[in-house]
């Protein structure tokens, strides 16, 4: 057992800040829905940040954290799928990535576009293709959620077949939002408690009413819950660990995200403050996979049988 | 990072496990029903603190100067972790590994270190913790038991509760007040629990017979020698108490054997097919699983040297949260275990219920995450 960052992490996560540094805030009177930037993406790559899980001594726990850092930014970043899933299947695929249920490919895609690669998983196995214009229809304008987001008309007669255990997909696919739910947890966690710190009623800071604090309290106890089970589901690579944190995620996101805007009043509503930006990526994660039962059903059979 | 156990930490934990099986009687499930601190389980845990010191397991985590084997904080959780889940048959004297005996080696006059360490090495004595008073709970610092000192000895008056372990106890770890400063003047007094003048009533209650106790102090007197560091030192060697048991029990590791308890029963019934069961055990797991990854984190600062703070409140809340999960799921899912159908899951109900109380409120673990983990602005008082 040991729960400190080793020298290799600490390095990567100092040099994803200081690569990150430009992005940490939102661009002034932006009030887009979503935030991208196609220079941060780049900049990810050429410096090798979304394939930190092939390398011996970085492995799952470092990708792990990498995804967590670059959910707290502002901008929506495809790293999760990239990090965690397509070494597991071609480490040459190209991005974005966009993990979609067999069986279950309805729902809106997470940076669904021409040239994106979508990866079916499913019980009969994995399988993979490049998206072009006539399978794709736009999400209605202005979509609330703080992804791009798009919706695949058809699924194409022929795809790529993957070699890849469906399960250990599915598994890897788990810890990956899990990661990335840690860190737009700590994220909103931390925009909120700036806010409330500063802005006075009756006097005082609201942060200073008892019962801000208390659920503040709990909120902050399960983002730190989250972050660890998300990191240990990375290290043992149990796919029961994966349902678990990705169960726990899924619940502690339901319980924030509606505390945070309610503790920010008006302003909770406006695209001016940006807890949007990570409380409307959490909304739509708290739908993946099928959300928070179909993980609860999982962790069962895979702990208990 | 590394979540695994290493090799050593798997065959501690084993040699645990092995000793516990070796020494635990037949029908201990049944008698650990007997909370920690009952008559029946403090004079068991006479005898097995006993064996415990001469297998060595009673304080392995010890510095070698005190007589331990200078094993690290990894492996006095493991042994922690082990004998909660085995119901603690080491009964109160886990107070005295944990706390009592590093509290006496630093803060002790040589005659109290004579005095007390050598019982504690030997799995002898048991100690109860005087702190809590029916008008200080929570605001521990407005305590009211005086001590007065009058011609080279205490004269002691006033009242304290929850007292667990005071009906067989051998010695109080008493907070009073000696000036009326209220931090400041507060100091620790070892008292023998068989001095004249103090009187022990068992509180009826749902945790066990014999756990919770009053203590009445009527004009009991005992030597100046009998103050533990200066006068008004207590809540600076109470804090530092606390550092070595700022975790305190590992509760999350009796939770979590209780829902795999819990859920085995229901499956050799064929009652763990619903869906909605299924994903209520998974919660449970999770909350479990959480809380024992953050009681880690915190574990993990004190293998590193570093100070712990307000994060070991976020880890107690955590706990809090799990016993409550679990304890509710085994009430709605299987009622039966808390009339009659399972001791396991009786005794830890009992004990569960107590994690939100015992050691300081989940609110006061609240209070202190907002302020010290959260840093929000402090309450106006
Ligand atoms: C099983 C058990 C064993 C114990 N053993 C011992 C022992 O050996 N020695 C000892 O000295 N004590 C012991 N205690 C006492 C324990 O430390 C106290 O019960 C605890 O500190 C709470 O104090 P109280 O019971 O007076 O509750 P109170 O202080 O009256 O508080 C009641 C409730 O009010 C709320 N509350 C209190 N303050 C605040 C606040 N500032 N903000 C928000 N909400 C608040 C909390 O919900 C709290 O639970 C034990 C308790 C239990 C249950």
């Amino acid at each position: 057992m040991d729960l400190s960052l080793n020298e290799d992490q600490r390095q990567v996560l100092d040099f994803i800040d200081s690569l990150a540094r430009p992005f940490a805030g939102v661009p002034l009177h932006d009030v887009s829905l979503a935030l991208e930037s196609a220079d941060l993406d780049a900049q990810l790559l050429e410096n090798g940040f979304l394939d930190v899980m092939a390398v011996e001594e970085l492995g799952p726990v470092t990708a792990a954290l990498v995804v967590e850092k670059l959910a707290r930014l502002p901008f929506a970043v495809e790293a999760a799928a990239s990090s965690f899933v397509r070494p597991l299947i071609d480490a040459e695929l190209p991005r974005p990535l966009c993990l979609v249920e067999e069986g279950r490919v309805t729902g809106p895609v997470r940076f669904l576009r021409p040239g994106a690669t979508i990866v079916v998983v499913g019980p009969s196995g994995v399988r993979s293709f490049t998206a072009d214009d006539s399978m794709i229809a736009p999400a209605q304008e202005d979509t609330l959620y703080a992804y791009p987001v798009a919706f695949l008309t058809a699924l194409p007669d022929r795809m790529a077949t993957h070699e890849a255990d469906p399960a250990q997909v599915l598994r890897a696919w788990r810890v990956a939002i899990a990661a990335e739910m840690a860190g737009l947890l700590g994220a909103a966690l931390a925009a909120t408690v700036t806010y409330v710190s500063e802005r006075k009623q009756f006097g005082r800071p609201l942060a200073t009413f008892q019962a801000m604090r208390h659920r503040l309290a709990e909120d902050q106890v399960m983002t730190n819950s989250v972050y660890w089970l998300a990191l240990r589901a990375a290290g043992t690579g149990d796919p029961g660990d994966a349902a678990l944190a990705l169960l726990h995620a899924q619940d502690a996101a339901k319980r924030v995200c509606y505390d945070y805007h309610q503790f920010l009043g008006g302003m909770g509503m406006t695209l001016e403050h940006p807890l949007h930006l990570w409380t409307y990526r959490l909304k739509l994660l708290t739908a993946e996979l099928g959300g928070r039962g179909e993980q609860g059903l999982a962790a069962a059979t895979a702990l208990w049988g | 990072m590394q979540f695994e156990w290493t090799a050593e930490q798997d065959a501690f934990r084993h040699k645990i496990r092995d000793f516990l099986h070796a020494n635990l009687p037949d029908d201990w499930e049944k008698f650990s029903e007997h909370g920690p601190a009952s008559p029946a389980l403090t004079a068991f845990a006479r005898e097995f603190c006993v064996k415990l010191a001469e297998a060595g397991i009673l304080f392995p985590h010890w510095p070698v100067e005190m007589g331990g084997e200078g094993l690290g904080p990894w492996e006095q959780q493991i042994l922690s972790e082990e004998m909660w889940i085995a119901g603690e048959p080491r009964g109160g004297q886990y107070m005295n590994v944990n706390w009592i005996g590093p509290t006496l080696e630093k803060y002790g006059s040589a005659e109290q270190k004579a005095r007390y360490l050598e019982p504690i090495t030997r799995g002898e004595s048991l100690w109860c913790q005087g702190f809590s008073e029916p008008d200080a709970g929570s605001d521990l610092a407005s305590l009211r038991t005086r001590a007065t000192l009058t011609d080279g000895n205490y004269v002691i008056n006033g009242q304290k509760i929850w007292t667990s372990y005071a009906g067989l106890a051998d010695t109080c770890f008493l907070l009073t007040r000696t000036s009326d400063d209220r931090k400041k003047g507060i100091t620790i007094i070892l008292v023998p629990m068989d001095t004249p003048g103090i009187t022990v009533r068992q509180i009826p209650s749902l945790i066990g017979e014999g756990d919770i106790h009053e203590v009445f102090f009527d004009d009991v007197t005992v030597p100046e020698t009998a103050r533990f560091g200066a006068e008004g030192q207590a809540w600076e060697i109470v804090a530092y108490s606390l550092r070595n048991e700022r975790l305190g029990i590992p509760r999350f590791t009796l939770a979590r054997a209780a829902l795999d308890r819990g859920v085995a029963m229901l499956q050799g019934q064929g009652r763990f097919t619903r869906e909605h069961v299924r994903i209520e055990a998974a919660r449970c797991a999770a909350l479990c699983e959480a809380a024992g990854t953050a009681n880690y984190a915190v574990v993990q600062k004190r293998v590193d040297g570093l100070a712990i703070g307000a994060e070991s409140s976020s880890a107690r809340y955590a706990t809090v949260m799990a016993e409550r999960a679990v304890c509710e799921f085994v009430v709605e899912f299987l009622p039966e275990a808390l009339a009659g159908a399972s001791p396991y899951l009786k005794m830890h109900h009992q004990r569960g219920i107590v994690a939100g109380v015992a050691a300081g409120a989940a609110e006061i673990q609240l209070n202190i995450i907002a302020s010290d983990v959260l840093e929000l602005p402090r309450e106006p008082r």
